[in-house]
């Protein structure tokens, strides 16, 4: 599940890592706490109640970084701190890494209904 | 008999009826429940009030070893005497990169447990989960009764946001404005509203007070950020099933407000007096409750005295940032089940009513010189009614 802290720096992962090729998949709800682009990590802060945990990603060039509801196209640097966020990922031995990254509103706004297909 | 009379004896047979219902003491289910709610209503209490041990879960790091042990006062879901403590990182000035307040999520925060299962003092030395270095603030928390918190989990979102107005546009200095969780949604539960709904209020209760892991957060705390040692949590996670994480919020949601006291006259005038200096601007008496699968929580009237909404208390009240809310903003608190309080704002640093008011500052600095300048019997009203909510 998503509750969990990586503390430790990130492993670099391999470019190879299609979003398309991961199948069982956890995803998360969060707001950005951090986006680190030299080393393409993003932290997500979540948790349940006063259970705060902070998910730190592994974001790999190839993993697709949207909007919602357009849908248009992110770079991983256009994510702000206080971001909210839908990240699909999965785990790597080096640790989490995302599938997809939706970028759904914003925490001092809060999140627009999500359109109907 | 006609039916006019027929009427008329079903009116009376039906106030008498309710004339005759004895008034709801703390820790009373909600009237009006079905057989199968009152049912979980039991079963959650029991819930509520188990006593956790490692072997059954509890900690490593854990404030109480049960719900009951902090909400005991009367009786359980009520108030304690425990202090937690509450830390987090505010950023004055905004560094590249980062939000403005880090609830130390990365840290083991923002909950700082006070106690450690003999396991985790013998592997690490400690008595109680330390406070980080980059934290800017420790808060002290009291612990709050949770009688009605069904009623205000049921108030829409809508009727909050619509007595929001951030940007003072009525120009009457207060300015409340929603704290929003992390995804967006807006919160309402704990003294700075970050929390959206009593469910996630109660099984964050159980990872962060408790040290018991759920389905909903199925991993231990961290020692402020550092994963617990290897062996120092003997219990399967999730150390409660959903079954148990249910009844127990059910327990808690059932939980019907205290009955308010018979006001006396003073009292009665004290209402009036409570309104005119502006307190009702924040505290608002009532709120509506909207569409619930529970019959005894759907479109009822609650007498929170309360607008879920953030509002500036001052620098002397200041003290963590939490989501949205800055060290000064705190959540317009409840009054219902005042008088079975037996201190007051969040840190419990008031001994009195009439000190909890003069240390009323930021929006409520107005309300506050108001009270200071009304007559003795018109402060000794407005207390005397404070103290039947």
């Amino acid at each position: 599940m998503v509750r969990f802290v990586l503390a430790s720096l990130l492993c670099v992962v391999g470019p190879t890592l299609a979003a398309s090729q991961q199948a069982p998949h956890d995803s998360v709800r969060g707001a950005v706490r951090l986006v680190d682009t030299k080393n393409r990590a993003l932290e997500v802060t979540t948790g349940v109640g006063m259970a705060l945990r902070v998910v730190r990603l592994q974001v790999p060039a190839t993993v697709p970084v949207t909007t919602t509801p357009g849908r248009d196209q992110l770079a991983l640097s256009d994510l702000k701190p206080g971001d909210v966020v839908r990240v699909t990922f999965g785990a790597r031995p080096s640790g989490w890494v995302a599938y997809t990254i939706e970028r759904i509103g914003r925490m001092t706004s809060g999140v627009e209904p999500r359109p109907s297909p | 008999m006609t039916s006019r009379a027929l009427v008329c004896r079903c009116a009376a047979a039906i106030l008498a009826v309710t004339a005759c219902q004895r008034p709801l003491k703390p820790g009373d289910p909600l009237r009006g429940l079905s057989a199968a709610e009152r049912a979980r209503f039991d079963q959650g209490k029991g819930v509520f009030d188990s006593v956790f041990t490692p072997e059954t879960g509890l900690g490593p790091l854990f404030n109480a070893n049960a719900c009951a042990e902090c909400h005991e006062d009367p009786v359980a879901g009520g108030t304690g005497d425990e202090v937690e403590r509450h830390a987090t990182a505010f950023h004055e000035v905004v560094p590249a990169g980062v939000r403005q307040c880090d609830e130390l999520a990365a840290f083991g925060g923002p909950v700082y447990q006070n106690h450690v299962t003999p396991a985790l003092h013998t592997a690490l030395g400690i008595d109680s989960e330390p406070v980080p270095p980059v934290a800017t603030a420790v808060a002290a928390r009291t612990i709050p009764d949770v009688f009605g918190f069904g009623l205000l989990d049921a108030v829409p979102d809508s009727e909050i946001l619509a007595y929001a107005d951030p940007d003072d546009r009525n120009h009457d200095g207060i300015s409340g404005r929603p704290n929003r969780f992390f995804d967006g949604r807006l919160g309402r539960f704990g003294r700075k509203a970050l929390v959206p709904t009593l469910r996630e209020f109660n099984d964050g209760a159980f990872a962060a007070e408790q040290g018991i892991t759920t389905p909903a957060s199925p991993t231990e705390e961290t020692v402020a950020g550092t994963p617990i040692p290897a062996g120092t949590d003997p219990a399967p996670d999730p150390e409660l099933n959903e079954q148990q994480a249910a009844l127990a919020d059910a327990f808690v949601r059932l939980l019907a407000p205290p009955a308010p006291l018979k006001m006396s006259g003073e009292a009665r005038q004290g209402s009036e007096v409570f309104r005119r200096v502006g307190c009702a601007n924040c505290h608002i008496p009532t709120l509506t409750t909207g569409d619930s699968p529970i019959a005894a929580l759907r479109h009822k009237q609650v007498a929170a005295y309360t607008d879920l909404l953030l509002h500036d208390m001052g620098p002397d009240l200041g003290d963590i940032c939490l989501g949205l809310a800055t060290p000064t903003e705190f959540r317009t608190e409840p009054l219902m089940g005042l008088h079975l309080m037996p201190r007051f704002l969040h840190d419990g640093r008031a001994k009195t009513p009439e000190e909890a008011i003069e240390q009323h500052g930021g929006e409520a600095a107005r309300s506050r010189d108001l009270f200071h300048a009304l007559p003795p019997g018109e402060r000794a009203a407005l207390v005397a009614f404070l103290k039947t909510l």
